[in-house]
């Protein structure tokens, strides 16, 4: 793709392409720690008590798996980590060997037993919690029942969190740009199978089963497929009068002329990746499709050059506006730009609903990752929809990922 | 583009109540005002709404209320694809970044601002912050004891819905089982791929693999653990030669045997052979459920008539794990 619809976009991208060195996980356990332990030394919290997945492998390494939340829950692993101390405690029966933590047994705070071990644990690694700050994502109700926290000062976690893992070290970001690297060969591999007559779910197995020969431990979202209707008003309807996606639901059949989005999440070492992709089903792009298709590669292009440290969420905002000639060019229950990293979406969130003046204080920093997503809606046509993932840098930005096409559009 | 999401049936309508009932019921035992709900299966369960799902946990939330007043159920959507017919639009309120614009749907749910006790399947402390503001008068209370005792106990809708999630997860493993020669990574992909054929590519506990160490790496563990049509369907096999060892089958029979109304852990520990290197009970249902019964864990629980459970055991290296039903008398396994 090198010239013609997209090549300026595409040489943009393949410009600030740059290598990746190795990851070092044991460099980023440490480095992660430092961050958590300087954000609860400023926040004035003694403890940290987590047991939402994303936080504990933000704390301790431990990977996430890709199971149901009744799973994760019932099984999950409980980080502690104490203000001062060199490393994260964590509670787990699967032990990865290399991990730099203090092991306990598990806990399973769901249950009222399982929280009863939880409050020892706490008890005997600091000891009485009465009064002290103790910062938790949240607690289950056998730990509300059992008064494991009882009579502490609860704060939130996600403001020690949040604030430790909003810039990315290298290792951060290279695990990114694995997890989107790997994810994009997988969906390469399989793209031909989305074909006329084919249901969506056997393209989500075709793509299922490519991860399993890539090696990829951790799949984080049922692959979006989703035929998306040419004109709202033929879809679902929305509480913001807008078309539906993703929905989530259902296991269409592809026909000819389908426009389908695309979208898909994995795991690398932690971190998550996002593929997000328009497909046509058996026939090339028309000509008005074409056109969303170049729009979105306008919008793209004029975000990025706006693109470095010190503009604000507003100024990207602004810029993706002007090249769509006016109007926001993006679903408004999202955003045009989000963060990545141990969650799917996280800060900097760019273009929600939290409003022009969260987005004129929101200031472009080196280590920041926004994955851009911008839509391109044109009612009776359809839409074209794709993602791609940067870092923020020092003079601007870098294409994180390994240089996925557009087909068939591109 | 064709139709995306399949016809509801009378079935789906009359199994929706019934658990609605069942919760809303539970609500009036315990003298709840309202229920919040933040976690997808007991959504799934109260309100019977489909959404995309993701792997994990996700941040606490107020992903589902219930008011009892009412008996009216509001939900955390920005559109009515998957959201059943008895959840009208209004009760919708979209997906949103912004506390305030939250707030202000929930404070809409008529009942909410008004109500004394509060149920919470799980709490955070931002939602609890906004519960406060939004109902002063109102005492939080842990209800994810009350959701787990009923979804403990399936309802005969329940079981027939986890008896055709078995079928699809005997379908991969019997697929995963044709291939098993070339090792535990083909066996995972065909596995996927005859689930995916059928329309299922949700996960529960997922399809893993992992070497039977006493065969050092001849054989291999295949478990196979699917949401279908919103009910687990589970299977774990060792493979090549998954029926083929007499000792763990007839080990996993009187298993499945013990499980009867009545039964604690110390009898499912007595049901399991001496050499066995790891046995567990637990729920199933829409997803891994209570009671989870160990050596070391479930040792107040009592198995219960309706209940469905998963039955897993280890023995010389050939691993078995069938979902049973509890019957009046004795279980079955499905």
């Amino acid at each position: 793709m090198n010239g013609g619809v997209g090549g300026d976009l595409a040489r943009l991208l393949a410009e600030r392409r740059t290598d990746m060195a190795p990851i070092d996980a044991g460099r980023m356990g440490r480095q992660r720690h430092a961050r958590l332990q300087a954000q609860l030394a400023r926040q004035g919290v003694e403890a940290a008590l987590l047991l939402h997945g994303p936080n504990v492998a933000y704390a301790t390494g431990q990977p996430v798996r890709g199971v149901d939340v009744s799973y994760a829950t019932f099984e999950h692993p409980v980080a502690l980590v104490v203000a001062g101390e060199d490393r994260p405690h964590l509670l787990t029966d699967r032990v990865d060997p290399t991990l730099d933590v203090e092991r306990h047994p598990a806990a399973c705070p769901e249950l009222d037993e399982g929280a009863a071990d939880l409050a020892r644990v706490v008890g005997e690694v600091i000891g009485p919690v009465a009064g002290r700050r103790v910062a938790v994502d949240e607690q289950t109700g056998a730990m509300l029942r059992t008064g494991v926290l009882e009579a502490a000062d609860i704060a939130d976690v996600s403001q020690v969190v949040g604030a430790a893992k909003l810039i990315k070290t290298d290792d951060e970001l290279a695990c990114i740009a694995e997890a989107q690297r790997r994810n994009e060969d997988a969906m390469a591999a399989i793209q031909d199978t989305a074909r006329v007559g084919v249901t969506r779910g056997e393209v989500a197995g075709a793509f299922l089963a490519q991860l399993v020969e890539l090696g990829v431990e951790a799949n984080l979202i049922d692959p979006i497929l989703q035929p998306m209707p040419r004109r709202v008003a033929d879809g679902p309807r929305t509480t913001t009068e807008t078309v539906a996606f993703p929905t989530g639901v259902g296991n269409p059949t592809f026909v000819e002329g389908d426009i389908v989005w695309v979208d898909s999440g994995i795991d690398h070492l932690g971190y998550a990746s996002d593929f997000g992709r328009t497909w046509v089903i058996g026939r090339d792009p028309d000509a008005a499709e074409r056109r969303l298709f170049q729009r979105w590669c306008d919008v793209m292009v004029a975000v990025l050059d706006e693109l470095k440290p010190d503009v604000t969420g507003g100024d990207l905002c602004r810029a993706a506006e002007a090249a769509n000639g006016g109007g926001r060019p993006w679903l408004p229950h999202f955003y045009l730009a989000h963060g990545v990293g141990v969650e799917s979406a996280e800060m900097p969130l760019v273009g929600t609903d939290l409003g022009p003046t969260f987005d004129d204080r929101l200031v472009m920093a080196p280590g920041m990752v926004l994955v851009l997503e911008p839509v391109i809606w044109e009612d009776g046509v359809g839409g074209y929809r794709a993602e791609e993932i940067v870092a923020v840098t020092q003079d601007g930005w870098r294409h994180l990922g390994g240089g996925h096409a557009y087909p068939p559009f591109a | 583009m064709t139709a995306s999401t399949p016809t509801p049936t009378s079935e789906d309508a009359e199994l929706r109540a019934a658990r609605r009932d069942r919760v809303f019921d539970a609500m009036a035992t315990v003298g709840l005002d309202v229920l919040v709900l933040g976690r997808r299966d007991s959504v799934a369960y109260a309100s019977g709404a489909r959404s995309l799902w993701t792997a994990g946990s996700r941040p606490y939330g107020p992903a589902c209320v219930l008011a009892a007043a009412t008996r009216s159920i509001h939900l955390l959507s920005s559109w009515d694809e998957g959201v059943p017919p008895e959840v009208p639009f209004a009760h919708l309120y979209g997906v949103t970044w912004n506390g305030a614009i939250l707030a202000g749907a929930l404070a809409a749910i008529p009942g909410l601002a008004a109500a004394r006790r509060i149920g919470v399947d799980a709490l955070s402390p931002g939602f609890e912050r906004m519960a406060r503001r939004l109902a002063p008068a109102a005492e939080l209370v842990p209800a994810d004891d009350l959701m787990r005792a009923m979804r403990a106990l399936k309802l005969p809708a329940e079981v027939a819905r986890i008896r055709a999630a078995v079928a699809v997860a005997g379908a991969a493993m019997e697929a995963g089982a044709a291939v098993a020669g070339g090792g535990p990574a083909a066996a995972r992909a065909a596995a996927l791929q005859a689930a995916a054929r059928r329309g299922v590519t949700v996960p529960t506990s997922g399809v893993s693999a992992w070497p039977s160490y006493p065969d050092n790496g001849a054989r291999f563990h295949l478990d196979v653990g699917l949401l279908v049509d919103g009910y687990e369907g589970g299977l774990g096999r060792t493979l090549p030669g998954g029926d083929g060892d007499a000792a763990v089958v007839a080990a996993q029979r009187r298993l499945v045997d013990a499980c009867r109304p009545g039964a604690t852990a110390v009898d499912l520990r007595r049901a399991v052979p001496a050499g066995a290197t790891r046995w567990r009970v637990r729920g199933s249902g829409m997803g891994l459920e209570a009671p989870v019964m160990t050596d070391t864990r479930g040792h107040a629980d009592v198995i219960e008539e309706g209940m469905v459970l998963s039955v897993e055991l280890e023995l010389g290296g050939r691993r078995r794990r069938d979902l049973a039903v509890v019957g009046p008398g004795a279980s079955e396994a499905l």
